[in-house]
Formats: structure tokens, sequence, C-alpha cells
């Protein structure tokens, strides 16, 4: 029939202009990954994020921990104690002064050798580039003593120089890495892997073994590293082979991958908390018997189970107790409901009118909780937690901001309970964290908590250089902090590692910002 | 024309401003400190004063306009410093790509399954496809997209889950992002059409002796088409809205994504180029479109 043939005709017209409309324009991208995924010693690497830098400055977690293209001066070991990298070892001369040995057996990718000069130079670069480095450097003057040996001087005592040097954001580079307007061009470092290429428009990057490190021999042949932002593409990206390495698929799918065939899921803690900061400023929060009622009705091994999939793990204070320095006397609260409402019929709440929710003089207890969503795991976790504190009768209601906006609300003082995940470990010392924390007016000091027993601690331990009694001090305050609750610590974060049975040899480094590249990882097919 | 893009581009610098969060803080959040550390005040004052923050906004804008007007490129980003106009001429081929082949997908089985349903107004097959569609219009583009991965990349592994390069890396993308217009498409195609098929000079074509192909290609479709056109105007929008989605899924390089990370950090240069860059195709097409108008309709006639 004529009817049927138009059609027909119409549907031919139809697939012919569309590979037309779209074979016009695909010519122009053919230099991709795939073409070399052939050879099998590379590793493809689903990245969490998109690749926005390949400046080591901008972004050292990349080009330090998973490219391995640049190494620090300062290792650490899997319990967070510092361990020597390009640097052999370092002392304090006197208090603003430090002195590092380097190792005089480093050379960078273009062949020229690693000495004091290059470190001076690095280390100026990121404290130009980078004021939250700069901040926690302190560095007010550096001295080349001779090739293998750097002299620094801080601006003011400052204990956790080393520490900071285990930042990725300070690795050292070649100063060939920029051109001679002093523009970055690419990194030039001295890791595992050197830098081979990074395509602009796919913003795909390839690294491959560097043959003359220091450390010996390098296993895989060649990384290719893509951002994949979306936990749904890594996730299925691995399990159609696209890709080698991931991490955090969405946590709910992570027993469902780990049951296929050819790929494994191992899961991990990591230095970061999930914890609601308490606004202290509220009249009902700055009870500590209130604070204290909230840790005993949050239940932190349904939540790790139920919303983080096992991903995670309760949390008692804010250090890892694989940390070396963590009071490993504490144990997270477990959920106690009889003792959450002694403790707050003793501060005076009860449930009066019979309406399911506490109250006082006449007011109900009513809190709100912020969080954001750029974690996966907190949106759930805030709801879990709500209804939770309703079982005690607090009435919590949960609201879902923008960073931004939760900034705002925060510095309006409207707000009551603030759920976020912090990082613990930005730098492998506990100072860090305590003093920004718990101190008086410190940075992250969000419930605006004040107890000058924690200040006075943080402070005589700043002056001893005795590891262990220096910790001892950072002990005392966990328990103090422990018992009072400004903050209240719900679980450690968790990270998936998702791999093709194939991939061997890795390790996973829990120091490490998202995940660390090892040099001795290899594919065995 | 000009009025609009400069209204667009006033909008959303205002816009970006007004949202909560001071712009130094999030581009000192995203690029140095990590989300939820808080900045200090030393360091908020070091990042206003290296990109200008600290001035009054329509200062800022009229320094952004200036060299926007005098060819001197819109801006530099803030987290890849490079040009603003390098990252878009980077990213843009990839958007056109793929707007452009959901566009003619759309367009071309949109058009040809509405006509095919006109014509069998009411047939089963006419009831199928109209329910078929009527899934397409309310089904999410994201979602129809992770179902397609799951079917031809897991199931099938005909084809790479996220990868940009190739033809069949563009299918998914393409298929996904085409299906809401392609259903719109198709039912202002079917329904214009059987209007037309009722109008008194059909039914004279037909008494003539003309078969419905000649009917159709000659009388009904010019005349059926003028809603269409409208309509595909339309869905250029919503098509350049929804690359942002769908790039995110398939990590697929072009501005959706680009405009999705810039707007997370803050880098309101590059969130302006990228606007810009949408603008201009929206307002192009939409030109096109009037054009089509004149040609279909020759008594639509502009001053």
């Amino acid at each position: 029939m004529k009817k049927n043939s138009f059609i027909i005709i119409l549907l031919v017209t139809l697939l012919l202009c569309t590979s037309l409309a779209t074979s016009g324009c695909t010519d122009t991208t053919e230099n991709l990954g795939e073409n070399e995924t052939t050879d099998s010693n590379t590793l493809k690497i689903g990245e969490l994020w998109e690749i926005d830098s390949i400046n080591p400055v901008e972004d050292g977690t990349l080009m330090c921990e998973k490219a391995a293209v640049v190494e620090t001066l300062v290792g650490a070991n899997e319990n967070f104690s510092l361990k020597p990298g390009l640097a052999n070892s370092w002392e304090q001369l006197d208090e603003n002064t430090w002195e590092f040995k380097l190792r005089d057996d480093v050379f960078f990718h273009d062949g020229t050798k690693m000495t004091a000069d290059d470190v001076k130079f690095s280390l100026e670069n990121v404290i130009a580039e980078d004021p939250r480095v700069a901040s926690m450097l302190k560095i007010t003057s550096m001295e080349v003593v001779d090739n293998y040996t750097l002299k620094i001087k801080t601006s003011e005592l400052n204990p956790i120089l080393p520490g900071v040097l285990h930042y990725p954001d300070t690795a050292v580079i070649s100063p060939s890495s920029f051109n001679e307007a002093g523009e970055f061009v690419e990194p030039i470092g001295t890791g595992p892997y050197k830098f081979e290429s990074f395509d602009e428009q796919t913003r795909v990057l390839t690294v491959v073994k560097n043959e003359n490190w220091w450390g010996g021999e390098v296993g895989l042949d060649k990384m290719v590293l893509k951002g994949m932002p979306d936990p749904n593409t890594r996730a299925m990206a691995i399990e159609n082979g696209d890709i080698d390495f991931t991490v955090d698929v969405p946590y709910s799918e992570t027993d469902r991958i780990n049951a296929l065939e050819g790929v494994n899921v191992e899961k991990y803690r990591t230095p970061r908390v999930y914890k609601i900061d308490v606004n202290l400023a509220k009249e009902a929060l700055a009870d500590v018997r209130v604070r204290q009622a909230m840790s005993y009705a949050i239940d932190r091994y349904e939540i790790t189970e139920n919303v983080l999939y096992n991903v995670g793990e309760p949390a008692a204070g804010p250090f890892l107790p694989s940390m070396v320095w963590a009071n490993k006397n504490l144990t997270p609260y477990t959920i106690d409901l009889e003792k959450a409402d002694e403790l707050l019929t003793a501060a005076g709440w009860v449930d009066a009118d019979g309406d399911g929710i506490r109250d006082k003089n006449g007011t109900a207890l009513k809190l709100n909780l912020l969080t954001y969503s750029a974690r996966p795991g907190l949106p759930p976790m805030a709801e879990t937690i709500a209804a939770q504190l309703k079982e005690v009768g607090i009435d919590v209601e949960t609201e879902i901001l923008e960073i931004g906006a939760i900034t705002d609300r925060r510095n309006e003082g409207n707000w009551d309970l603030y759920l976020a995940a912090y990082n613990i470990a930005m730098v492998p010392d506990p100072e860090y964290v305590l003093s920004n924390w718990y101190m008086t007016e410190g940075p992250d000091n969000n419930p605006g908590y004040s107890n000058s027993e924690v200040d006075s601690l943080i402070t005589e331990a700043r002056k001893i250089t005795d590891q262990e009694e220096r910790y001892k001090k950072f002990n005392e305050v966990e328990a103090i902090v422990y018992d009072e609750q400004p903050m209240i610590l719900i679980a450690y974060y968790g990270c998936a590692i998702v791999k093709k049975d194939y991939v061997k040899g890795y390790v996973f480094d829990p120091t490490a910002h998202d995940y660390r590249i090892n040099a001795d990882m290899y594919i065995e097919k | 024309m000009v009025i609009t893009v400069f209204a667009v581009c006033a909008l959303t610098f205002f816009l970006m401003n007004v949202i909560p969060g001071g712009t130094a803080e999030l581009i000192l959040k995203h690029t140095f400190v990590g989300l939820e550390e808080s900045a200090t005040e030393e360091q908020l004052n070091q990042i206003s004063s290296r990109y200008n923050l600290d001035d009054p906004l329509y200062i800022q804008f009229f320094r952004w306009l200036k060299s926007a007007v005098s060819g001197e490129g819109i801006g530099v980003s803030y987290v890849y410093k490079k040009p603003v106009l390098y990252l878009l001429a980077l990213r843009l081929p990839a958007t056109i790509e793929l707007a452009g082949a959901s566009m003619a997908i759309a367009v071309l089985v949109g058009i040809s399954l509405g006509i095919y349903s006109a014509l069998r107004e009411n047939k089963v097959s006419d009831q199928i496809l109209r329910v078929v569609t009527l899934f397409g219009v309310s089904m999410p583009g994201f979602w129809i997209a992770l179902l397609l991965i799951i079917i031809f990349s897991l199931k099938l592994k005909l084809i790479p889950v996220a990868e940009y390069g190739g033809l069949e890396n563009l299918l998914l993308p393409a298929a996904a992002l085409s299906l809401h217009s392609m259903a719109a498409i198709m039912r202002v195609t079917r329904t214009s059409m059987l209007e037309t098929l009722g109008q008194e000079y059909i039914r004279f074509a037909k008494a003539k002796g003309l078969s419905i192909g000649k009917i159709i290609s000659r009388h009904a479709f010019k005349n059926a088409m003028l809603p269409v056109v409208t309509v595909i105007g339309f869905q250029m929008g919503s098509l350049l809205g929804g690359t942002i989605v769908i790039e995110q899924i398939f990590a697929w390089p072009g501005i959706g994504s680009l405009l999705v990370n810039s707007i997370y950090a803050r880098d309101l240069p590059v969130v302006q180029g990228c606007v810009l860059a949408i603008v201009i195709m929206f307002l192009l097409v939409n030109f096109l479109v009037d054009i089509l108008y004149t040609y279909l309709d020759p008594r639509i006639r502009y001053g």
C-alpha cells in the first residue's frame, strides 16, 4: 500500500539524517583512552571528581595520592604516625626552627636530581597559591644549608609542621613544571608514575611508569584516570568493565556489586567523622544532661548498618581507634532509652501534656537539624536520628540545605543541631582537630564550646616535644569532651574500594584523603 | 536579541550573588579548604582581593561587561585558571553534538510517528503509540538514562557506560535526552495533523483522487507543521536544560557538566559564560524557528 511505503521512506530518511547529523561532529575526538586499553598492564580508574586541574597545588590529592606523580617530604604509617618520605629525617632545633634532611637519591621525571633548592621552591609555590596550607605551615623563611638540608623557620611554635608536610598539596615539584613566564605547564615530580597526557576536553589523565623511581620497581605500565562524578555511573562502569578500579559506589549497591563475578568491594574506615554540632547558645542544649540524653538515644549501630550499609563504624571520640594518639578507653555511646529518660527528666524536660513531646515551662523540646546532601550518607542519617530522638520525646525537624545556606544560618545563630562529616586527619596530628574543634573560639568550634581545662591542656601540649606525653594531654581532652558532648559523634566515615579481581597488590592507606594508589599495584589477568 | 542576552547576563550575575553563602567563602571551601572546614578571615580576605570580590556588585558586573563587549574575553575561571572562552570552546562541541543529535532524533522520529499515529487514528497502533508517548513525556530523563545503561551496557554489553568519542557513545545519551522532546513533538504533530486532515481542502484533495502520500506531503504537512515548529523551539530549551543532567550521568564533557561543577564551586565567570552560551544557542534556534514560520506560512511577516 502507498501509505506504508511513505512511512518507510520517512523512517529511512530519518535514520540517514540522524547518522549524518551525528557523524559530522564526532571525528574531532579520536584520541581517547579506549584505544590504549589493549595494554594488559594498564589500570583504568573511575575517579570520584571531575579532574579540574593537574597542578599539584590545586589538586594535590589527585596528583600525589591518586595519580602518584608527585610525593611529599613526609609519609605516614597506617596508625597515622609519621614516616620518612622524600625527607629522611627532621628535627626541631629550637621553638621556631626545623631542619629537614632530604634523600640524596631522588630524581625528577626530567632526569634532574632533587635538591633542597627544589624543595624550597615547591614550598614557596604552595604558600603563595594556597592560603589554607600557608596558614597551617606558618613558615616565615627557609634556608638551604646544603644540597640535601633545608632549615625552616616558623612564625610561632608549630609542632604540626611535619604533619602538614604530609598534606598532598605540599608535594615537591620540579621548577621545570613551569614555563619561562612562570606559568604551570605540567607536573614534573618524583613519584612512581610520570605525567603523560591530559585531555582538556574529556579531562582524562594518563600517567606512565617511572622506570627510575627511587622506591624501586613500579607495578603498572600505565594508569588512565577519568572523573566520574556520579556514583551510579561509577558502579555501572565497573560492572560493565569500562574501568578496573573506583571508589564509593552507592553504599546500598556495595553488596550487590561485591557478589558480581570478577569484582570485589572492600570497605574501610577513613579519617572523617559524622558528627552533630550542638548549638550551646540555645538554653535547652546548654544543659549537658540534654546532650548526653541525645547521645544515649541515638542508635549508632543501627545507623551504620542500615544507613551506611557498614561503610563506616560507630564513633566514640573524634579519632579513629587505630590512630596512634587516640584515646583507646572511649567506647561509643550505646543506646539506653532509660538513661536518656532519666537525664531529660532530671533536666526538667517531661511530657506534661501527653503529646509525646517533652516540655518545660510550657515550651516543647523542638529542635531543628541542619545537614547538606553533598555527602550521600547525611540526609538519610539525619532522618534516622530525628526518628530515634522522637522515641525519647525530642521533636527534631530535619532541614537539608545547600552548604552556603547552612553557613548563613549558622552565622545568624538560627540553628540547633548541625550534622556534618568532618575530616579528622587533614594533617596527621591530633592537635589540629582538637584545637580547631574544642578550643574556645576555635575556627571549627561551631557549638561555641568553652572549657578552660580543655584550653589549657591543649596549650600545654604545644610545648611538649615528647610525643607520648603530648598525646596524654590530648587523651584527657578527648575524655572531657566525651562526657560533655558539645559535639555528638555518630560514626566514622567509610570508603568502599571497588576493583576487579585481577587488580592485585592494593593496600588501603587510611591516611589518604580519598584513596591512594600504591606503587606495588599490578594487574594479573 | 541583544537586550535579552544582556538581561540574562545581568540576572545570572546578580542571582549567583544572592544565593546564600559568600562567594569568597565558597570558592575557598571548594578549591582549598574542604566543604566542611571553616575559613579564616585572613584566607577570605586573600581570596576576595585575588578575584576583586570586595568591589560593589555593579562594578564587578560592569567590569565583566566591558571586557566582554570590548572582545577581551569573558573572564578567567577561578577553578580552572583558564579563560572562560577557551573552556567554552573545549566543551561546546560536545554539547552541540549531544543536543543536535537529540533534536534530530526527536524531530524526525516525533514527526514521523505523529503522522503515522494521525493516519491510524484510534486504531490499535495509534493507541499503543499514544500510551508510549505519555510514558515518554512523564519519565524523567535521568531515569531513562540509567535504564538505557542497564539494558544496553550492562545486559547487552553493546556500549561502554560513560565514554566520549565515537558514534556509539553518543547513542545512549542522545536517546535518553531526546525521549521527552520526541514524545512532545509526536503528540503535537498528531493533533495538528488530525485537525488539518479534517479541513475541507483535504477532503477536496481526496475527492480529486490524490493518494494519501501526496495529500500529506503536498497539502497537509506544511499546514500542520506550524504548531509543531513552535513546540520544537520550546523543546530546544528543555533539551539544553536536560543536557545538564544527562551530561553528568554519562560523564559527557559538555557545558552542562561544566555549568553544574561551576555552580557548586561558585566559579562565577564560568557560570556566566555557560549561561551566555546556552542563551545564545536558545535564541538562535528560536530565530531559526521564526524564519521557518515565514516559510511555512507566508502570511506571517516581520516588520
